[in-house]
């Protein structure tokens, strides 16, 4: 028979792993998944990429550099849009994963299990940025390549921090949507939603400094717009939020202590409240 | 927990209510609430086989899902392998094997051998154990040449196997399965049983939740009857068939009416009558005390009521006969709240 008692840091570890290992099986079971998240990010950051040229003509490298502190804005949407399909998988797989589990009864055959939700979410998250950083970064690249920019400039180390760091406030803010998803039992529209005020607060296609100042203290308090400008400020030097790298990363370093336990906190409590009522599987 | 609290279960007056809206219309709903178990208090002993015998939302899987820790109960408290449900819950799901939702519980995408693999490392089994325990159970289940195939291409009686699989990767000392022969035929149904007497013969407890009352008859040591959250009769099968006394059963089947049934019941004598619809014609199940002398004025009544009796079988007591002598309806109907 299993051993009963509290699991030991590696059968944790071991079960969380299992979880990204049977997310992985899965995907590999759809190969045209990643050739289309690789697309996808190129052809987000080609729209405004070529507004801006139809709009600005020859000048809109000086007037990009005027407004952001880089002449570079193909690297600049191309780093926005690519944090963001990381921070768009983040959201959109723990969201799909508690909502598709419910609909296949799946979630319920988890939760039978001596394995905390934390530990599946942890599991989750690891698949998640797996996926979201490869897609990324190959997306990133051969954006690069096809609009002539080169991809390796200035910090490419920081900036990998700045992404590694941030990932954890990430997935954190990702359980507490999560949350929200068991609690109303719904995802399609909540991600959508999510991913067009995500998008806008983080900046994808623009410095949040040009943002009013109401709606900017809302994107500081958003680990992805730490992210974000801490990428592009490590490649394109754009300049970081307290003018040093190590200040800004202090602040995901933070944003690291706190948004995942306070993420768990929330989660637990929808889950307990769940489970009081409905249960686990009722969708 | 002491070894002598494994594979028991006591429970003491659980209740659970769910609340849910009643929906009138597009934008309309109202709050109801619906007491799914009301004061359950049983115990079940280690290394029988305990069934839960009810009609469909009698509330055996909502006990089910108390029990298994999916739902924490209203009021009330019960102790699974010595572990207290609303304070262990981690360690009732590790000391548990549990066959719930039928196969809705596996990753189709996935090979069986994958989701075994899968499972035992949510119990925290290692790699090792993993696929030891995994080819254990491919073996004894026969799943054999299946084992390397995604899920999705199985028939449904062999998605119910790989899930009755699933049950068993943490070698369990307490299984709790929820209707494990629903979708089976008849041969992997059988099958099935004979598994199950086996582990029971190696000393695990087994649940067994069914609607099928000859499945729980030559399946359960112990069976509880359920209905409407309430458990109505706990015992043997021959003792809860003796607890009918007297009584007797004549089933009548051809064209009957419900009002010929009304006719029936109200006449002096009859204890219970209640009527089902099987394979086209209507069964008219009749609990007398006394079938000889009551039997001509049984057909007497059916006749004026215009029925077409084909069939009259004077039958053994069945456990649901007992159901009916207490509920007055068969198992066949469904009892969920609406």
């Amino acid at each position: 028979m299993t051993a009963i008692g509290k699991p030991t840091f590696n059968q944790s570890l071991s079960a969380a792993l299992a979880e990204t290992r049977l997310r992985l099986l899965n995907i590999s079971r759809y190969p045209g998944q990643l050739a289309m998240e690789i697309i996808i990010p190129i052809v987000f950051a080609a729209m405004p990429m070529l507004l801006g040229q139809a709009t600005a003509g020859a000048n809109a490298e000086a007037n990009f550099q005027a407004n952001t502190g880089t002449a570079n804005y193909v690297a600049f949407l191309l780093i926005g849009s690519n944090v963001f399909t990381i921070v768009s998988h983040a959201f959109w797989i723990i969201a799909y994963w508690l909502r598709f589990e419910q609909e296949t009864g799946t979630l319920e055959a988890v939760y039978l299990t001596p394995t905390s939700s934390a530990t599946l979410i942890g599991g989750l998250a690891i698949y998640s940025a797996i996926r979201g950083l490869t897609a990324s970064l190959l997306a990133y690249v051969i954006g690069c390549i096809i609009f002539q920019v080169n991809p390796f400039q200035g910090d490419v180390l920081l900036a990998l921090v700045f992404i590694l760091v941030g990932l954890i406030p990430l997935y954190g803010v990702a359980m507490l949507f999560g949350a929200l998803v068991l609690k109303v039992k719904e995802s399609n529209a909540l991600v959508g939603l999510m991913q067009w005020v995500v998008s806008f607060l983080m900046g994808i296609f623009f410095p949040v400094a040009v943002l009013p100042p109401f709606v900017r203290a809302i994107a500081l308090l958003f680990p992805p717009t730490w992210m974000v400008n801490g990428v592009r400020s490590a490649l394109l030097g754009v300049g970081y939020f307290f003018e040093t790298w190590y200040l800004d990363m202090a602040v995901l370093w933070a944003f690291l202590l706190f948004a995942p336990l306070f993420s768990f906190w929330v989660f637990h409590r929808v889950e307990q409240g769940v489970r009081r009522n409905e249960g686990m599987g009722e969708f | 927990m002491g070894d002598s609290m494994q594979g028991q279960v006591k429970i003491e007056s659980l209740t659970k209510i769910y609340h849910t809206r009643q929906r009138r219309g597009l934008f309309k709903s109202t709050h109801k609430q619906v007491e799914a178990l009301k004061d359950v208090s049983l115990e079940i002993r280690p290394g029988e086989i305990f069934g839960l015998l009810g009609p469909n939302g009698a509330g055996k899987t909502t006990l089910i899902k108390c029990l298994t820790t999916l739902l924490l109960p209203t009021r009330g408290e019960a102790w699974v392998n010595g572990y207290r449900l609303t304070k262990d819950d981690n360690l009732i799901r590790a000391s548990t094997g549990c066959m719930l939702m039928g196969d809705r519980g596996l990753y189709w995408k996935l090979t069986g051998r994958e989701n075994l693999a899968f499972f035992g490392a949510l119990y925290h089994l290692s790699p090792a154990d993993r696929r030891r325990r995994a080819d254990e159970i491919i073996e004894r289940l026969s799943l054999g040449d299946l084992a390397d195939r995604s899920v999705e291409t199985y028939s449904s009686g062999q998605k119910m196997k790989l899930a009755f699989a699933k049950a068993l990767i943490n070698d369990a000392p307490l299984l709790i399965l929820d209707e494990p022969t629903n979708t089976l035929d008849l041969p992997s149904a059988r099958e099935l049983r004979a598994v199950v007497r086996a582990l029971n013969q190696t000393g695990k407890t087994v649940i067994y939740t069914t609607h099928i009352m000859a499945e729980a008859e030559t399946m359960c040591d112990r069976v509880a009857i359920i209905d409407r959250g309430e458990v109505l009769a706990l015992g043997t099968v021959p003792e809860l068939k003796a607890s009918l006394g007297r009584e007797e059963v004549i089933r009548f089947e051809g064209v009957i009416s419900s009002q010929a049934s009304q006719a029936v019941h109200n006449l002096p004598g009859v204890i219970r009558a209640a009527q089902t619809a099987v394979n086209g014609h209507t069964q008219l199940t009749v609990v007398v005390h006394d079938q000889r002398a009551l039997l001509p004025r049984l057909i007497e009544t059916l006749t004026a009521h215009d029925a077409l009796v084909q069939k009259i079988v004077p039958e053994e007591v069945t456990l649901e006969d007992v159901f009916i002598a207490r509920t007055g309806r068969t198992l066949a109907e469904d009892t969920r709240v609406k």
